[in-house]
C-alpha cells in the first residue's frame, strides 16, 4: 500500500449534486438513474426480506410467500430471540471487548507509528515491511497455534484472552494507516519543539497526535466496527457459551433454534443494529477510512 | 535488531536523522510485543507444527515426520484438492466480478445525479455487516421451503425454480456462497474506486472530449489510466480478503453438502480443531500462508519502491 493520507475535508459520500438542467442528455442521466434504482431496490431486498419475516408470526412464514408484507406485525420474535440468545450478556461482552481493543490497540499502535514515521533509526523500513505484512496474512494461518498459546495461559473463554490476539492482529493495518498520516505532518514542526526543549514524548503527545484526530477517529469507528464483527479468532477461543460475542451468538442462535425462522432473524437484526447506527452516525469516516487505506497523499 | 547509529556530525541533518533505535524503542516495543506474541510466533508455531505429527492435547506428543504432512495432503486428502480448488475459484471469481459490478456503480454514482448520497450509503450498508450475520440472512433467503426461490416458484407455479436447493446442490452452492459475498462486498469496493476517480483530472476530460474522443474513449484512455494505482490497492485487497474467506462459508454450508463448499482456511482450522490433526491442518495453512506471500511480498516491495520516487 501506498503512503496515505485521510482526507476528511472532502467525505464523497456527503458532496452535493448539482441541479438537473435542461438539456437533452439528460435523457440519458434519466436512464441511468433509473437502471442504478432498480440496482439499489435489488440491493435492498435481502435486508427487506429478513425485516419482514422478523416480524411475522411461525404461520404466517410458513403460510406466506418471504417477499410478502407482514400484514400483522410482532414484536414477539424479537422478545423471544432477546431471551434465548442471551442477547444483553453477548452483546455486553463485545461491546466491552470492541471497547478495551479499539483504544488500546490504537495507542499501541499511533506510538508505534510515531517512532517509524518519526525517529530516523536503521532497518526502520524493513521493520515497517514486516509489521505492514501482518496485515495480509489471513488469521486461520496462525489460528491453531493461537488456541494453544491463550490455552496455555489459562485465558480462554475471557475477555482479556481475546483482547490480547485481535491487539496483535490490528496492529498491522492501524500502524501502516497511522504511519502513512504522520509522515505527513511537516518535520519543521518537530525541529522547532526541538528547539523549545520538548521530548519526543511531548512531540508525540502534543504535536503529532492532536493533528491526527481525523485518522485516529476513522480508525477507532472502523476499528470498532471489525471488532465488534469478529468471528475466526473468537469462534476458537471463546468456546463456553457466556463467553460469546455477538457473531458467535448468531450462529450458535442459528444453530440451537435450526428452524425459529422468525426469531433467528430478529436476533440477526438486533445484532446489526449497533453497527448500522454507527455507519448511520458516523459515515464520513467510513470513507476517509477508505481513502486513508489507499490514496497516495 | 540494529545498533543505535551515531552518524558523524552533520551539521545540516536536524536531530530527527541523528538519533537512534534506541530511542525509538519505547514507543515501539508494546506493538513488537504484542505482534511477535499474537501473530508472528503462531505463525511460525503453524509452520514447524506441520512436520510433526500431534492431537493437539496438552501431554501428548509431538512426532516429527518432516514432510509426512504435505504428502498427505497432496497425495491422500482428496478435500484438501476440493479446497484448494474453491479457494482459487472463489478467489478469481472476486477479482472479476464484484470488481467489475464496483467499478460500474462508481462511475456510474461518480456523477451528478438526483440522490446520489443515498445510493452510495445504501449500496455501502452490508459492507459494515458482520459477515457471519450475512451469511445467516442470505441462509435464510436460500431456505429451501419458505425462501425467495421457493416463494417465487410457487407464486408463478414455477415447480423447478422451488426445487433448486440452493445451498444443498454440490453443483451450484459454492456459487449460491459466492452471490452473498458479491452482495457484500461490492460496496466497500465501489467506495475505493469512488475515491480513486476523483484524482482524474477534469481537464483532462474536457481535452479527449474537444479532441472528438467518445464516451468508452474517454473511460478507456483517460479516466481507467487515471484509476491504476487504485485498481492495484482494491485488487490486492480482494485478493487478501477472499483467500481467507471463511466466515461465510461457515455460515451458511459449514463446508458441506459432501465437502464441496471447503475452502482453504476452513478446512486447516476443522483438520488442527476439529479432527484433532495438528500436524496436517498447519501444514494446510503454510501452504495458505505460502500462497499469499507469494503474492503480497513483491506488492509490498513494489509500493515501497513507489514511495521513494
Amino acid at each position: 500500500m501506498t503512503s496515505a493520507s485521510v482526507d476528511t475535508s472532502r467525505p464523497i459520500l456527503t458532496r452535493r449534486a448539482p441541479r438537473f438542467g435542461s438539456r437533452p442528455r439528460d435523457y440519458i442521466r434519466i436512464g441511468l438513474w433509473i437502471s442504478l434504482f432498480v440496482s439499489l431496490v435489488i440491493w435492498t431486498l435481502p435486508l427487506v426480506f429478513i425485516i419482514f419475516t422478523s416480524l411475522k408470526s411461525e404461520p404466517d412464514i410458513v403460510g406466506s410467500p418471504v417477499f410478502s408484507l407482514p400484514l400483522h406485525p410482532d414484536l414477539g420474535n424479537f422478545a423471544q430471540a432477546i431471551q434465548d440468545g442471551n442477547l444483553f450478556q453477548v452483546g455486553t461482552n463485545s461491546l466491552v471487548i470492541a471497547l478495551v481493543k479499539v483504544p488500546v490497540g490504537l495507542a499501541i499502535s499511533a506510538a508505534a507509528a510515531f517512532a517509524l514515521a518519526r525517529i530516523r533509526f536503521r532497518r526502520s523500513r524493513i521493520l515497517l515491511g514486516v509489521i505492514a505484512l501482518g496485515a495480509m496474512v489471513p488469521i486461520q494461518v496462525a489460528i491453531a497455534p493461537l488456541f494453544q498459546i491463550i490455552n496455555n495461559a489459562g485465558l480462554l473463554n475471557t475477555h482479556i484472552g481475546v483482547i490480547l490476539p485481535y491487539i496483535g492482529f490490528g496492529l498491522p493495518y492501524q500502524t501502516f494507516i497511522l504511519y502513512g498520516f504522520f509522515r505527513q505532518i511537516p518535520a519543521e514542526l518537530d525541529e522547532s519543539a526541538r528547539m523549545d526543549g520538548a521530548s519526543y514524548w511531548r512531540l508525540f503527545w502534543q504535536i503529532v497526535l492532536p493533528l491526527s484526530g481525523p485518522a485516529l477517529a476513522a480508525l477507532f469507528i472502523l476499528d470498532f466496527v471489525a471488532t465488534w464483527n469478529e468471528y475466526g479468532m473468537a469462534l476458537v477461543l471463546l468456546q463456553s457459551q457466556d463467553s460469546w460475542t455477538i457473531p458467535l451468538a448468531i450462529q450458535g442462535f442459528q444453530s440451537q433454534y435450526t428452524s425459529s425462522y422468525g426469531p433467528i432473524n430478529a436476533f440477526t437484526i438486533m445484532s446489526v443494529l449497533p453497527v448500522l447506527i454507527v455507519y448511520l452516525l458516523f459515515q464520513r469516516y467510513f470513507v476517509s477510512g477508505a481513502f486513508a487505506g489507499a490514496v497516495k497523499g | 535488531m540494529s545498533v543505535p547509529t551515531r552518524a558523524p556530525a552533520a551539521p545540516r541533518r536536524s536531530w530527527v536523522l541523528r538519533s537512534g533505535f534506541l530511542r525509538a524503542l519505547p514507543f515501539l516495543a508494546p506493538a513488537i510485543v504484542a505482534y511477535v506474541v499474537f501473530v508472528l510466533a503462531p505463525m511460525a508455531e503453524s509452520v514447524r507444527l506441520s512436520f510433526f505429527e500431534w492431537t493437539g492435547f496438552v501431554g501428548t506428543p509431538q512426532v516429527f515426520v518432516g514432510f509426512e504432512n504435505y504428502v498427505r495432503i497432496f497425495t491422500q486428502d482428496p478435500v484438501f484438492w476440493t479446497a484448494f480448488r474453491n479457494t482459487l475459484i472463489w478467489v478469481v471469481l472476486s477479482l472479476v466480478i464484484p470488481l467489475t459490478i464496483s467499478l460500474l456503480l462508481a462511475v456510474a454514482l461518480n456523477r451528478p445525479l438526483f440522490g446520489r448520497n443515498v445510493f452510495r450509503s445504501m449500496f455501502y450498508i452490508p459492507g459494515v455487516l458482520a459477515s457471519i450475520a450475512v451469511a445467516n440472512m442470505w441462509r435464510w433467503i436460500y431456505n429451501p421451503n419458505y425462501g425467495i426461490g421457493a416463494s417465487l416458484g410457487k407464486a408463478f407455479g414455477l415447480p423447478w425454480l422451488s426445487d433448486i436447493q440452493w445451498l444443498g446442490n454440490q453443483d451450484i452452492a459454492l456459487y449460491s456462497v459466492f452471490v452473498a459475498f458479491i452482495w457484500q462486498s461490492v460496496g466497500t469496493n465501489m467506495v475505493l474506486f469512488l475515491a480513486g476517480l476523483q484524482a482524474v483530472q477534469k481537464e483532462h476530460l474536457e481535452a479527449a472530449k474537444i479532441d472528438g474522443a467518445n464516451a468508452w474513449q474517454v473511460f478507456r484512455n483517460v479516466t481507467l489510466p487515471a484509476l491504476r494505482p487504485m485498481t492495484v490497492v482494491v485488487t490486492v485487497l480482494t485478493f487478501i480478503g477472499s483467500i481467507k474467506v471463511f466466515d461465510l462459508v461457515v455460515g451458511m454450508t459449514g463446508g458441506g453438502p459432501a465437502q464441496q463448499t471447503q475452502v482453504l482456511a476452513l478446512w486447516s482450522y476443522q483438520q488442527s480443531l476439529g479432527n484433532h490433526q495438528y500436524g496436517m491442518g498447519n501444514a494446510i495453512a503454510t501452504v495458505l500462508l505460502i500462497v499469499t506471500l507469494i503474492i503480497v511480498v513483491p506488492y509490498l516491495i513494489w509500493t515501497a519502491r513507489q514511495e521513494d520516487k
